[in-house]
């Protein structure tokens, strides 16, 4: 009997693509959370109106801010989600090691966060194209052409990715500790508190502006793409040593 | 050369020790069987050489290496228990072909065979099958992966008769074409002792013995006879089983190092010398201490 041998690249690939078929649910998924949100805008996000004596102009904003959102919240689940048990159970009913289980679970994100970012953008043009068929009202379109679809793609891609990779390590430190469930929800609702108490802005208020008002693309892509990755490395050295299927 | 060594392997969960200082080696292309009562750390040891879960003290090495987080040993071994689990989404006919993707040595025909033999649909998922159909699908992945170490843990729970019959045929006819290593565990060892090479006989997380089935079943004798004949002829050894049949016979079970000559001198003196099966006497061997079944319902 001779001893076969294989390269951790060879094995991350097969397992990709292994998951994108094993886990055809979430894409199933993001297409509903889509659907549902473009349901919720379709009544405008926000309106502003003016009027005189003679003249009443009101203004409906329709943007896809909302299935962007959406999407946010459907890759911070997907990434939890693919680092529980039963997903990693799956792996190792095949050829794996807790590093290859870890690299394709990020290249599916990061699949993931390219699919759900076309389709969030596209949507925006989905809603147009609702407003105009079933809205008896004019319509002007800011925005516009290849170069503002490639700048969306660009920034709600990272954003997803920079989303699934927090995902991930905390799905990662809930496999450690279930300690970790109640933890996280009360770490951010207190430091939400303190926002309030704290006059000048505290954590959350600076997070956000650093990753969210940064109006340089390059920084902001240096920003999210080195975030991302260290919360991957981090997450990855936790699953390294998770024991499976005991 | 030696596939799996194990040195000093200790392994707590919790305050519980559950693997006592185990050392052992198991040889390249022997089928091996693991044997041992309920929560001997039967599971517990093929877990750690599939690279599962984590040694707690002591050495593993699975091809020399070691065996958690190693791809190489991943791709030469299949652990297949009732326990494997599979992505909902996928079905049994895509579930062979993604096996046949990962392992190198897979026999898709086997596996096809295999598959229609057993009548399974490959439209069906696996999480819909019942006990007995979920680990027959699993040995088929077992054995059509042809891994160079495949460890079956259980294999049988669930099954019924007849496909109990029909996998160990499968087995060692696959065996026979491919050789490889193979442990498969158990407690009914009087059901796969035709089949195994080598019993390592686990118990309270120790090794009890590691040895030949062939030594096995000359292990241990039976005496039986006049009860002072069979005390005297036993004495100052261990005796493992001793059950009174009738009045003054008694049968006495006890390690056979005896000479040729004692034992014929025996015979002679008008005790029934025989062999004791495997299977009873891995009972005798794991025996608790505690007395019988009957003593917990007996109420003086």
């Amino acid at each position: 009997m001779s001893l076969t041998t294989t390269s951790l690249a060879e094995t991350v690939k097969k397992q990709y693509f292994y998951k994108l078929k094993a886990n055809i649910d979430s894409f199933s998924s993001l297409v509903g959370i889509q659907i549902l949100a473009i349901l919720f805008s379709l009544g405008g996000i926000s309106s502003s109106g003016m009027g005189g004596s003679f003249v009443n102009v009101n203004v409906k904003y329709y943007s896809s801010d909302m299935v962007l959102i959406f999407t946010l919240i459907w890759s911070f689940i997907t990434a939890v989600t693919i680092t529980t048990r039963p997903y990693r159970n799956n792996d190792f009913s095949f050829v794996t090691n807790r590093l290859s289980s870890s690299l394709s679970n990020i290249l599916f994100l990061v699949t993931a966060s390219v699919l759900g970012s076309i389709t969030a953008l596209l949507s925006a043009n989905l809603l147009q194209v609702i407003s105009y068929i079933f809205l008896d009202e004019q319509i002007y379109n800011i925005g516009n052409g290849t170069q503002h679809m490639i700048l969306g793609f660009t920034v709600s891609f990272l954003y997803l990715i920079l989303i699934g990779a927090c995902g991930y390590l905390i799905g990662a430190l809930i496999q450690v500790s279930k300690l970790f469930i109640p933890l996280f929800p009360i770490l951010f609702i207190g430091l939400l508190f303190l926002e309030g108490v704290v006059s000048n802005g505290f954590i959350v208020s600076n997070v956000y502006t650093f990753y969210a008002m940064e109006s340089a693309l390059i920084l902001f892509i240096i920003k999210t793409v080195f975030t991302a990755v260290t919360l991957f490395i981090a997450a990855i050295s936790i699953l390294n040593r998770l024991e499976v299927r005991r | 050369m030696k596939v799996i060594e194990s040195k000093g392997i200790t392994k707590n969960y919790f305050r519980k020790q559950v693997l006592k200082e185990l050392t052992f080696s198991i040889e390249e292309n022997k089928i091996t069987g693991l044997i041992g009562r309920n929560g001997a750390g039967k599971t517990t040891l093929l877990k750690i050489i599939a690279g599962f879960i984590r040694e707690s003290s002591g050495k593993m090495d699975v091809f020399s290496e070691t065996p958690f987080n190693s791809l190489n040993v991943s791709v030469n071994s299949i652990f297949v228990d009732d326990q494997m689990s599979f992505p909902p989404a996928l079905q049994l006919g895509e579930l062979l072909n993604e096996a046949a993707r990962f392992y190198p040595n897979w026999n898709d025909e086997l596996a096809q065979k295999l598959f229609n033999y057993f009548s399974f649909d490959a439209k069906g998922y696996h999480n819909r099958l019942s006990k007995g159909k979920t680990s027959t699908f699993n040995m088929i992945i077992g054995l059509a992966s042809r891994c160079p170490l495949t460890i079956f843990d259980e294999p049988t729970t669930g099954m019924d008769e007849a496909v109990r019959k029909d996998f160990y045929r499968a087995l060692l006819k696959d065996y026979i074409d491919y050789p490889r290593t193979i442990i498969l565990s158990s407690h009914h060892l009087d059901e796969i002792e035709d089949l195994l090479e080598d019993v390592l006989l686990l118990h309270n997380g120790k090794k009890l013995l590691h040895k030949p089935i062939s030594d096995l079943k000359e292990w241990a004798i039976g005496v039986k006879g006049a009860s002072e004949d069979v005390l005297d002829f036993t004495q100052e050894r261990e005796v493992l089983y001793k059950n009174s049949v009738g009045m003054n016979t008694q049968y006495v079970v006890v390690k056979n190092d005896f000479s040729e000559e004692a034992l014929s001198k025996a015979h002679h003196s008008g005790l029934e010398i025989t062999p004791v099966r495997s299977s009873d006497l891995f009972v005798y061997l794991t025996a608790e201490a505690k007395g019988g079944i009957d003593d917990v319902f007996n109420n003086n």
